[in-house]
C-alpha cells in the first residue's frame, strides 16, 4: 500500500501545471487528512513488531513528497521571476542618457602637453603679467629703445612704457630677479602682436624656458630641446640647430624639425626645405644676466621659447591659424 | 635680402649647387628662405637678421662663404684716376656725434640716361626699378658693398658748400622745418632731425631721403655723390619720426661700415665714369669721429665652457681670422679686433657665437645637463594650490560637458554697452585702452569674459550649432591708479546655450540650475563653505532667474539667464533658446579654498529623519526656510535637504509649499523618537512663526 503510494505521487505530480495544483497535490498528501497522515495515523494500527519498518517506510515516502513538492515549488517561482524581467525588459539598443564630456581648447592641450614635460624634467612652471612694462619686455632682454631688432614684433602700447607682452620672455627677467640660481623654470602664457593674417592671430601662446647654473652650456641646451623634441614629436625626429638672432641670447638659434608632415623630402607646409622652424633658443646673453644681478663669471644658461599655435597646427595638420579664435564648437569638439 | 648667386660668384668663386650654397648660407644663420631662377641665373631670399648689416650686401654675403669656403674675395674694382682740376666745395660737420664721417666726389660733365641692361637686370633681381644710369650706380653700389650713397644735382647745391648738422647745429636754434622730399612729399621733421644742408637750406634727409630741389634730373650734367656714416638711432628715430622706410634707412639704422664707406664713394665714382661718361675730381673726406678699435678680450677655454667643447686655441684663431678678425695672444686670453663691418660684435658673447657657427651647430654635442635637485619654495607650492583650483574647476566643467574657448584679450565699448552696463560702472571705468588697436571694436583689454561668450554663441548658432556648453578661463585686466601695472585676474566664464528641443530622455530642469549647480558642487568640492546666492542685480540678466554669487558676503560673479531683452538685439535665428550665463573672480576664491583637510570621526549612533511640508508666502526663498534651520543652531541636526517646491493645486494663490527633511543625530547617544519628535516640533514651530507659514496637512 504504501508503496503504490509514491508511484501514485508520482504520476500526480506529473499532472501538476499551476501553483495551484502544487497546492491541491500537497493537501492531498501532507494535509491533516493527506493520505500520509492518515498513513501515519494508520500506523497505530499496525503490529508492535511491523511498526518500526512500516514507519520508516511512511517517513522515507513523506521526504521524498516533501523534496519534490519543494523543487517544484522553486520551478514554479523561478518561471514566475522569469516572466516578471522578460516583462521588465527595455531596448538596450536606444542610445544611452548621452553625457558628453566637454573637450580642452586645443591649444591648452598642447600646451599642457609640452609642460608636463618639461616639467618631468625638473622645470617649475612661472607667470608673468600680459601688460607689461617696455623694461621688461624689450629693455632688459637688450633691446635697447631705438633699436631696429624691436622691428621684430609687432606691439601693441598701452602707453609709451605700457606694451602688451610680444613674447613670454619677459617672465625670464622677472623670474630671475626674484631668484637665486640655479633656476630652471618654465612661463607658458598668452602674448600679442599687432599683427593678423592667416598665419598670425593678433594673441597667440608661448611657451618660454629658462635655466641657469654653473656650467651650463650651449651643448646643455641642445641636449634638453633635443629630449624635448622627441618627447613631444617622437624619438626619431631629426632636429637642427642654426645660428640666428634675439638680442637676449648669445649665441642664438633656430631650433628645426624634420618635416612631420612629409617626413623630409619637401611639402607646402615646410616649403619644400624638409625642415620646420620650431624654436628659438640660445645662451642667456651676459648683458640680461647683468641687468638682474647674476655673475657672468659664475653662471651661464640659456633660454628658448616657442609658439604653440605652430605646434598645435603642425600635430592636427591645421592650416589656419583663425580657426583657434572662432571657437565653432564643430571645431573644438574635435580634439 | 635678394641676393644673385651670380654675383655673389664673381667675388667667391666656386661650383657648388645652388641648393647646397642655399644651405651652406642657412647654417650659417643667413637663412634662404626662398630660391628662384631668373634667367640663368639664381637668386636667395636671405633672411638677414638685425645684428647682421654687414650681410645686407653682396659683398657681406660673400664675405661669409669666402671665410666658410676658404676661398679668396675678390674685390670690385674702384680705383678712381680722380685727381683732376682743383676743386671749390666745403663740407662741414657740425655734429660730428650723428655723423662721424662724411665724404663726397664731384662728377662733371656726365650724361644722363637709361642704365645699360646688365646694371638694369642686376638690380632688377634685387628688387629694385632702374630710374637713370646716375641713380641706379647709386643703388648698386648700395647692394654690391651695403653702402648707401646720394648724388646731389652739383648745380642746385648753393654756396659749394655742405652742412651736416640738426636745425639747431645750423641755425643756432632748434625747430621744426617742412622739407619736400624727393618723391614729392611735404615733410614735417623733428627739431632734433639731422639734415644735409647747402649754404642756405636743407637738401636732404641724412641717411633716408633726398630733397626735391637738389635731385638728379635728366638735365643734370655735374653731380655730387655723398657717402656717409650717420647714427643708427638718430636715422631710426627720424624715419619713424616721418614715416619714411628706405633702403638707405634699413641700412643706416642698423649700423654701416665705416671704413667700407670710401672704397663705396670710389667705386660709384668709377661705374658712374664708365656708364655715363664725366670727370670724376678728387674726395673730400671728413673724418671727425674716428674712434679707436674696439677691442674684445676673451679666453679660449671661456668660449670652450660655454660651448661645451674643447677646441684648441690654434682652431680658435683661424676660426676668427677667416671671418676678418685681427687675433693677438695675450697671457692665457686672446684679444680680438673685430673688423669695422662687423657692428654686431662687441662682447665676448659674439665671439663665441662666431666660434659656434663656424664650427657648426649641428657638430655640437647634444649632452643634457648635470643639475643640482629643485627646491619648491613657498611661492611655488602656493602656486601649485592654485594649479590645482585651477585643474579642479576645469574639469568640473568639461565632465560636465562644456567645452573651453579661448577668446582674444580684447573688447570694445559696444561689448559692455550691448549689455546695458553702466558708464559709471567699474568694469567701464577701470578699461586699459590699447593706443594701437588693431579694429575698434578691440580697443581695450577684458575687463570681463561674458562679452566674448557671446559672441562665441552668436558665432555658433549662426554655424547651425544648436545646443552647445562653452567655458574659459582667462584673465581680465583693470586699471590701477597706484600701479604702474594693471591688475591682472583670473576669471572664470561658462555659458550655456540650448534650444527646445525634442529629446528621447525627459529633463526640464530649468537651465539656470544646471550651471549653478555645477558651480555649487565645484565650491563644495574646494570645500569653500562661506558662500550665497542673492538675486543679481547685472543689468543683463534676466531678474527673475539670476543670482549674485558672494563669498564671505563679497559678490565675486553671478549666474543666470541672459535677459530676454539682450536676447532679442542679438543677431541668433531661433525662438526663445535658453541662454545661462556666468562669471567669477578665480583669484577671489583663492584664499577661501580650504587647504588642510581634517578629519571627522564617522557617527557610532544611529540617526533619524523627519519629513514636513510648509505653506509660505511665494516671496519667502527657500534658502531664508535653511537660514532658519541654521539659525536653529541645534548640535542634533546633522543635514537638512529640500526636496519639493510646488505651487498650483491645493495650494492658494501666492503661496507655495516646501517640503525639507531633517536628519537627526547625537554623537554619544541614541536619540529616542520622543527626543526627535519634540526637537522636531519646536523646530517647525520655530519656522512657522518666522515664516508665518503653516504645516502642510
Amino acid at each position: 500500500m504504501i508503496d503504490d503510494l509514491k508511484e501514485k505521487f508520482l504520476n500526480e505530480l506529473e499532472s501538476v501545471i499551476s501553483p495551484a495544483d502544487l497546492f491541491q497535490l500537497r493537501v492531498n498528501y501532507l494535509g491533516k487528512k493527506g493520505h500520509l497522515t492518515s498513513a501515519l495515523k494508520a500506523l497505530s494500527s499496525a503490529t508492535p513488531d511491523e511498526r518500526p519498518l512500516l514507519g520508516k517506510k511512511i517517513n522515507d515516502v513523506k521526504q521524498f513528497v516533501e523534496a519534490h513538492i519543494a523543487s517544484k515549488e522553486a520551478a514554479f517561482k523561478n518561471e514566475e521571476l522569469k516572466k516578471q524581467l522578460l516583462a521588465g525588459a527595455i531596448d538596450i539598443t536606444l542610445p544611452g542618457k548621452y553625457a558628453a564630456f566637454g573637450k580642452e581648447h586645443p591649444i591648452n592641450q598642447v600646451l599642457f602637453e609640452i609642460t608636463d614635460i618639461f616639467v618631468k624634467m625638473g622645470f617649475s612652471v612661472e607667470e608673468g603679467p600680459e601688460v607689461e612694462t617696455d623694461y621688461y619686455n624689450f629693455e632688459a632682454l637688450n633691446f635697447p629703445k631705438d633699436h631696429p631688432a624691436r622691428d621684430m614684433q609687432d606691439t601693441f602700447f598701452v602707453s609709451d612704457d605700457i606694451v602688451l607682452r610680444t613674447h613670454t620672455s619677459p617672465v625670464q627677467v622677472r623670474g630671475m630677479e626674484k631668484r637665486k640660481p640655479p633656476v630652471r623654470f618654465i612661463a607658458p602664457g598668452k602674448v600679442y602682436r599687432c599683427d593678423a593674417d592667416i598665419t598670425h592671430t593678433p594673441m597667440f601662446h608661448q611657451v618660454e624656458g629658462l635655466m641657469v647654473d654653473k656650467d651650463i652650456t650651449f651643448s646643455n641646451l641642445k641636449g634638453i630641446l633635443e629630449a624635448f623634441l622627441h618627447q613631444m614629436f617622437g624619438p626619431d625626429t631629426r632636429v637642427r640647430f642654426r645660428p640666428s638672432f634675439f638680442p637676449f641670447t648669445e649665441p642664438s638659434a633656430e631650433v628645426d624639425i624634420g618635416c612631420i608632415l612629409c617626413g623630409g623630402s619637401g611639402c607646402r607646409v615646410c616649403k619644400n626645405s624638409g625642415w620646420l622652424e620650431i624654436l628659438g633658443a640660445g645662451m642667456v646673453n651676459p648683458a640680461v644676466f647683468k641687468n638682474v644681478g647674476y655673475d657672468t663669471e659664475i653662471y651661464t644658461g640659456f633660454a628658448f621659447g616657442m609658439g604653440i599655435e605652430r605646434i598645435a597646427m603642425l600635430k592636427y595638420a591645421i592650416d589656419d591659424i583663425r580657426l583657434f579664435y572662432e571657437n565653432d564648437i564643430r571645431f573644438l569638439r574635435q580634439f | 635680402m635678394r641676393a644673385s648667386l651670380a654675383w655673389l660668384r664673381e667675388m667667391v668663386p666656386g661650383s657648388e649647387s645652388d641648393v647646397d650654397t642655399a644651405h651652406r648660407l642657412t647654417m650659417l644663420g643667413l637663412e634662404v628662405e626662398g630660391i628662384e631662377k631668373v634667367e640663368g641665373d639664381t637668386v636667395f631670399e636671405i633672411n638677414v637678421t638685425p645684428n647682421r648689416p654687414d650681410c645686407l650686401s653682396i659683398i657681406g654675403i660673400a664675405r661669409e662663404l669666402s671665410a666658410a669656403l676658404g676661398t679668396p674675395l675678390n674685390f670690385p674694382e674702384h680705383e678712381v684716376n680722380g685727381n683732376t682740376g682743383e676743386l671749390d666745395f666745403n663740407i662741414d660737420i657740425l655734429n660730428p656725434a650723428l655723423c662721424r664721417r662724411y665724404a663726397g666726389r664731384i662728377v662733371k660733365g656726365l650724361k644722363i640716361g637709361p642704365s645699360p641692361d646688365w646694371l638694369k637686370l642686376r638690380l632688377e633681381k634685387s628688387g629694385i626699378r632702374s630710374i637713370n644710369n646716375v641713380v641706379d650706380v647709386t643703388n648698386y653700389v648700395l647692394i654690391e658693398l651695403g653702402h648707401p650713397l646720394h648724388a646731389f644735382d652739383l648745380g642746385t647745391i648753393k654756396g659749394h658748400r655742405i652742412q651736416v648738422g640738426t636745425s639747431g647745429d645750423v641755425k643756432g636754434k632748434a625747430e621744426r622745418l617742412r622739407f619736400r622730399t624727393l618723391d614729392g612729399l611735404e615733410r614735417e621733421l623733428l627739431s632734433d632731425a639731422l639734415l644735409i644742408w647747402d649754404a642756405e637750406r636743407p637738401i636732404a634727409i641724412a641717411g633716408i631721403m633726398g630733397g626735391g630741389e637738389t635731385e638728379v634730373s635728366d638735365s643734370t650734367t655735374d653731380i655730387f655723390i655723398e657717402s656717409a656714416w650717420f647714427d643708427p638711432v638718430s636715422v631710426r628715430r627720424t624715419a619713424k619720426a616721418t614715416g619714411l622706410k628706405t633702403e638707405a634707412s634699413f641700412r643706416f639704422e642698423r649700423g654701416t661700415d665705416i671704413k667700407m664707406l670710401k672704397k663705396a664713394l670710389d667705386r660709384a665714382a668709377f661705374l658712374m665714369h664708365e656708364i655715363a661718361g664725366g670727370k670724376v675730381y678728387g674726395k673730400i673726406d671728413i673724418y671727425p669721429g674716428q674712434l679707436p678699435p674696439a677691442k674684445i678680450i676673451i679666453s679660449a677655454e671661456k668660449i670652450n665652457s660655454v660651448l661645451g667643447l674643447d677646441l684648441p686655441e690654434t682652431q680658435i684663431i683661424r676660426y676668427l681670422n677667416d671671418l676678418g678678425f685681427v687675433v693677438e695672444e695675450g697671457k692665457g686670453c686672446l684679444n680680438i679686433t673685430p673688423p669695422a663691418y662687423r657692428v654686431d660684435v662687441q662682447g665676448g658673447a659674439d665671439i663665441i657665437e662666431e666660434i659656434a657657427r663656424t664650427y657648426g651647430y649641428e657638430r655640437i654635442p647634444a649632452v643634457l645637463p648635470m643639475a643640482s635637485v629643485g627646491i619648491e619654495t613657498q611661492d611655488n607650492s602656493q602656486k601649485a594650490f592654485s594649479e590645482s583650483l585651477l585643474k579642479e574647476l576645469k574639469e568640473s566643467f568639461l565632465k560636465s560637458g562644456f567645452t573651453e574657448v579661448i577668446n582674444y584679450s580684447f573688447m570694445g565699448d559696444q561689448d559692455l554697452d550691448l549689455l546695458g552696463i553702466d558708464r559709471s560702472d567699474l568694469r567701464h571705468l577701470l578699461k586699459v585702452p590699447i593706443k594701437n588697436p588693431l579694429r575698434l571694436e578691440d580697443t581695450y583689454m577684458r575687463t570681463m569674459l561674458v562679452p566674448a561668450l557671446i559672441r562665441n554663441i552668436v558665432y555658433n548658432v549662426s554655424h547651425d550649432n544648436r545646443a552647445f556648453k562653452l567655458f574659459e578661463i582667462s584673465r581680465v585686466f583693470s586699471g590701477s591708479k597706484d600701479e604702474k601695472l594693471p591688475e591682472h585676474k583670473y576669471h572664470f566664464a561658462a555659458a550655456l546655450y540650448k534650444e527646445k528641443t525634442r529629446s528621447l530622455y525627459k529633463d526640464d530642469t530649468n537651465d539656470f540650475f544646471v550651471v549653478k549647480g555645477i558651480i555649487e558642487a565645484l565650491l563644495e568640492a574646494l570645500k569653500i563653505r562661506d558662500y550665497s546666492f542673492g538675486r543679481s542685480v547685472e543689468p543683463f540678466l534676466h531678474p527673475g532667474q539670476s543670482a549674485d554669487l558672494f563669498i564671505s558676503g563679497s559678490k565675486t560673479g553671478f549666474v543666470g539667464a541672459l535677459s530676454p531683452v539682450i536676447v532679442e538685439r542679438l543677431d541668433i535665428k531661433a525662438h526663445g533658446p535658453s541662454i545661462v550665463l556666468a562669471e567669477f573672480d578665480i583669484d577671489f576664491l583663492r584664499p577661501y579654498a580650504m587647504q588642510v583637510i581634517k578629519y571627522r570621526p564617522l557617527p557610532k549612533y544611529p540617526g533619524s529623519e523627519r519629513d514636513t511640508a510648509l505653506v509660505v508666502d511665494e516671496s519667502i526663498a527657500s534658502s531664508k526656510i535653511v537660514a532658519l534651520l541654521k539659525e536653529f543652531d541645534s548640535d542634533l541636526i546633522e543635514d537638512i535637504t529640500l526636496f519639493d517646491v510646488y505651487k498650483g493645486k491645493n495650494i492658494p494663490d501666492g503661496k507655495k509649499s516646501i517640503a525639507f527633511s531633517i536628519r537627526y543625530r547625537a554623537a554619544d547617544r541614541t536619540l529616542t523618537d520622543d527626543d526627535v519628535e519634540t526637537l522636531h516640533n519646536r523646530i517647525v514651530g520655530f519656522i512657522c512663526e518666522k515664516t508665518n507659514g503653516q504645516v502642510r496637512s
